[in-house]
């Protein structure tokens, strides 16, 4: 092979990179000239969102609708992949190039917030649009979302939680299944639950009655919590969160540590049909509202009621921990006039008896009493009525939120450590609490050391 | 050097990518971790604070520090003792021996994802294959991740797994070692152990020295198997430290402060390899 010579060389090599930077040239004038306008000579509204599987063809529903009813905007959505969707966020917003609408599944608004990578969503409203939203919609909807006064996470979906039971197992147990005879008081209800525990021959629990397990789930029965609205702090090692988590551990020590434990690990995973719920695994389940649906799918002749969890002896009724998602303005977002739209469309803002249809094939709560006094969500209570004591959950006040803090990551990451450290028998809910109290402690005098604002 | 030249415009888009997304970011993070940033606001400057926080203020430092050195402690010698002696045992002349060698390295290649997601299943105190195996034997089963005191061990176990590559790399040392060194032992009456002890190690040594340094920088950067089968629990017993450090930098939006855990994990390995290095003067031989 003959020798290349060095100055045809430097020509191939200078028209390697050449050839790069034209296409480079190239691809970026392409996306210039593409950015205006869509297919359909509209203005795109890039909007990103995680829903995949059976929930995908629901969210795409929600999209075409909000195009046909437009002229001037385009919404294209995208699925991200769930695991990595909040990096491949934050990195768009850093790198000037975010979606236009993200929905966001992470309890981190007020981190975000703070961090400057979501835009107010309040200053947009028209007058009724905001007298809609502050006065029509429930507390849980209105309360999540804000940071220092500014509403940054438009609610979609919440999720509250209530006690699923199968009354077959109610009735083996000689206990009348009917809703109105559901014990009263969490004490009752543990009763209840102890009657329906099962063993084998070995001792190993085959199926437990009832499983109080996780301190957010059961504090705010209790009256606790993890905010405090009237000082705007944080309240952790409370004598209401001691109560609720020394009832969780008393439970658990009632069962055995170890037979608990391995109890847990033979159930299937928490996800559709797998539900341990369906396979007689437990009898009662504190679970979230989803679960109306997926039953409905899997388990449809599961004869079963919902029942809010009683309060104990001192504690609040009709209480439940709230985990929402929200749609979300990114800072940067081109288009955010465009974003704005479609997230009134489907909030329903304009038309709240239209979003209902949207809420409904979600399976979610309704944002307001007139959504849930509309045609569309009346029909679906009457097909699920067992959903009604989610709806009635939605407008209770005992609703406790993620404290609207911007350490609110590192706070519910610590929340669950203490939660395990406790659950499992390692220190006493005493000293995990105020374990847990100094820990956010020292980590917000960490953050003033490094002039966060608080 | 007009040559060098012509060289060096033909491996300019890897100069490039390099200075752009190796070296950049490497010094950037020098000076993040100096600095509060949370990726999308400016930096600011806030000299030593984020270090003095990790070293006296940060118990999750420490921690997680411990478990990655009690994870490196075992982890890292057992990997070697079984890499060598699966390579001894290959390295048999036996029919098939291709087919050995094949099987025992494909575990390497299986995604980290994959093979956590299956030792999950595998390790599940009940209905898992490893317990409902010990119970034949009569033997119950400990709670393997479920437990705060067994999650470690079983990630020891379970690194195993993937020893199929260094054992490769023992493999290909083991067929450098000359045969006359064997003769020579065999005709003054060496036993077969006195073969391994006096040729074989120490032949080996500078391959085990080689897989031990990697195997530690690896290990120090320990992360998916956690992410995925304990995310750090239970009671933080498995909170390795590139995990604590993804956590700060992706879920506390504290990049400054990932930056600084970055550098003291580099700091870390730096020094272990230096002391690595130290030691190897006494234990490795090399041939000639």
């Amino acid at each position: 092979m003959a020798e290349l010579k060095s100055g045809n060389a430097l020509s191939l090599a200078a028209g390697v990179i050449a050839v790069g930077l034209l296409g480079w040239w190239g691809i970026s004038q392409e996306r210039e000239s593409a950015a205006p306008h869509t297919a359909h000579g509209r203005i795109p509204v890039y909007y990103w969102h995680m829903w995949s599987a059976e929930w995908k063809p629901v969210m795409e529903n929600v999209v075409t609708e909000f195009n046909a009813s437009q002229t001037k905007y385009e919404v294209i959505p995208l699925q991200v992949p769930y695991g990595n969707a909040d990096s491949k966020f934050l990195l768009s917003v850093a790198g000037g190039d975010p979606p236009d609408v993200m929905a966001q599944w992470t309890q981190a608004i007020s981190t975000w917030s703070q961090g400057g990578i979501l835009q107010p969503l309040e200053t947009r409203m028209t007058p009724t649009e905001k007298n809609y939203f502050d006065n029509e919609t429930y507390p849980v909807i209105h309360n999540n979302g804000w940071y220092k006064g500014h509403l940054y996470g438009m609610v979609m979906g919440v999720d509250v939680y209530a006690c699923y039971y199968r009354a077959d197992d109610f009735k083996q147990a000689g206990v009348d299944p009917d809703p109105a005879k559901f014990p009263s008081t969490l004490e009752g209800l543990t009763a209840l639950g102890k009657k329906l525990d099962r063993t084998d021959a070995s001792g190993n629990l085959t199926r437990v009655g009832f499983l109080p397990a996780g301190l957010t789930q059961f504090a705010p029965a209790f009256g606790g919590g993890f905010y405090d609205q009237s000082t705007r702090d944080v309240a952790l090692d409370t004598p209401q969160n001691l109560k609720a988590l020394t009832y969780i551990v008393d439970e658990h020590n009632r069962l055995g540590m170890d037979r608990l434990l391995r109890y847990n690990a033979s159930l299937k995973p928490q996800n559709g049909a797998d539900w341990p719920f369906i396979d007689g695994s437990m009898s009662i389940s504190l679970d979230g509202e989803w679960r109306v649906q997926q039953l409905a799918k899997f388990a449809p002749n599961l004869k079963y009621h919902v029942a809010p969890l009683p309060a104990p002896a001192g504690g609040k009724p009709m209480a439940s921990f709230s985990v929402t998602n929200f749609l979300t303005i990114p800072a940067g977002a081109k288009h955010s006039e465009g974003a704005w739209e479609f997230i009134k469309f489907w909030a329903g803002m304009d038309n709240p008896a239209r979003a209902a249809k949207y809420n409904t094939a979600f399976g979610w709560l309704p944002s307001s009493p007139r959504m849930a006094g509309s045609p569309v969500y009346q029909a679906y209570l009457k097909k699920y009525p067992e959903y009604k004591t989610f709806v009635d959950l939605a407008a209770s006040k005992n609703i406790v939120t993620t404290p609207p803090v911007p350490y609110q990551m590192f706070l519910m990451d610590r929340i669950s450590a203490a939660d395990d450290l406790a659950e499992r028998g390692s220190v006493t809910p005493g000293m995990a609490l105020k374990g847990l109290t100094k820990d956010v402690t020292r980590e917000r005098s960490q953050r003033k050391e490094l002039g966060y604002d608080e | 050097m007009k040559k060098n030249w012509i060289g060096y415009a033909f491996i300019s888009p890897w100069i490039i990518g390099f200075l752009l997304f190796t070296a950049f970011p490497f010094l950037s993070s020098v000076y993040l971790s100096f600095t509060r940033y949370n990726i999308i606001t400016p930096a600011v400057w806030v000299g030593g604070a984020n270090y003095h926080t990790l070293l006296t203020g940060d118990p999750l430092f420490w921690k997680s520090l411990g478990v990655t050195f009690r994870f490196a402690a075992i982890a890292v010698p057992l990997g070697i003792v079984a890499g060598v002696a699966l390579a001894l045992l290959l390295n048999l002349n036996l029919r098939g021996m291709g087919i050995y060698r094949t099987i025992f390295f494909l575990p390497s290649i299986v995604p980290t994802v994959a093979t956590s997601v299956v030792f999950l299943w595998l390790f599940n105190p009940e209905i898992g294959l490893v317990n409902r195996l010990l119970k034949l034997v009569g033997v119950t089963g400990p709670p393997w991740l479920g437990s705060a005191s067994w999650a470690l061990p079983t990630l020891v176990l379970m690194s195993l797994w993937g020893v199929g590559g260094s054992m490769v790399i023992y493999l290909a040392g083991l067929k450098d070692i000359p045969s006359y060194l064997y003769e020579a032992a065999i005709i003054d009456g060496a036993t077969p152990w006195q073969r391994l002890r006096h040729v074989t190690l120490p032949m080996l040594s500078p391959v085990i020295f080689f897989n031990l340094v990697m195997g530690l920088i690896g290990i120090f950067q320990y992360f998916t198997e956690a992410y995925i089968m304990t995310q750090g629990g239970p009671e933080d017993s498995t909170h390795f430290y590139a995990l604590y450090l993804f956590e700060r930098a992706w879920r506390y939006l504290d990049m400054g402060y990932a930056s600084a855990m970055a550098w003291v994990l580099f700091l870390v390995i730096m020094a272990i390899t230096g002391v690595m290095f130290w030691t190897q003067r006494r234990w490795v031989h090399y041939e000639g």
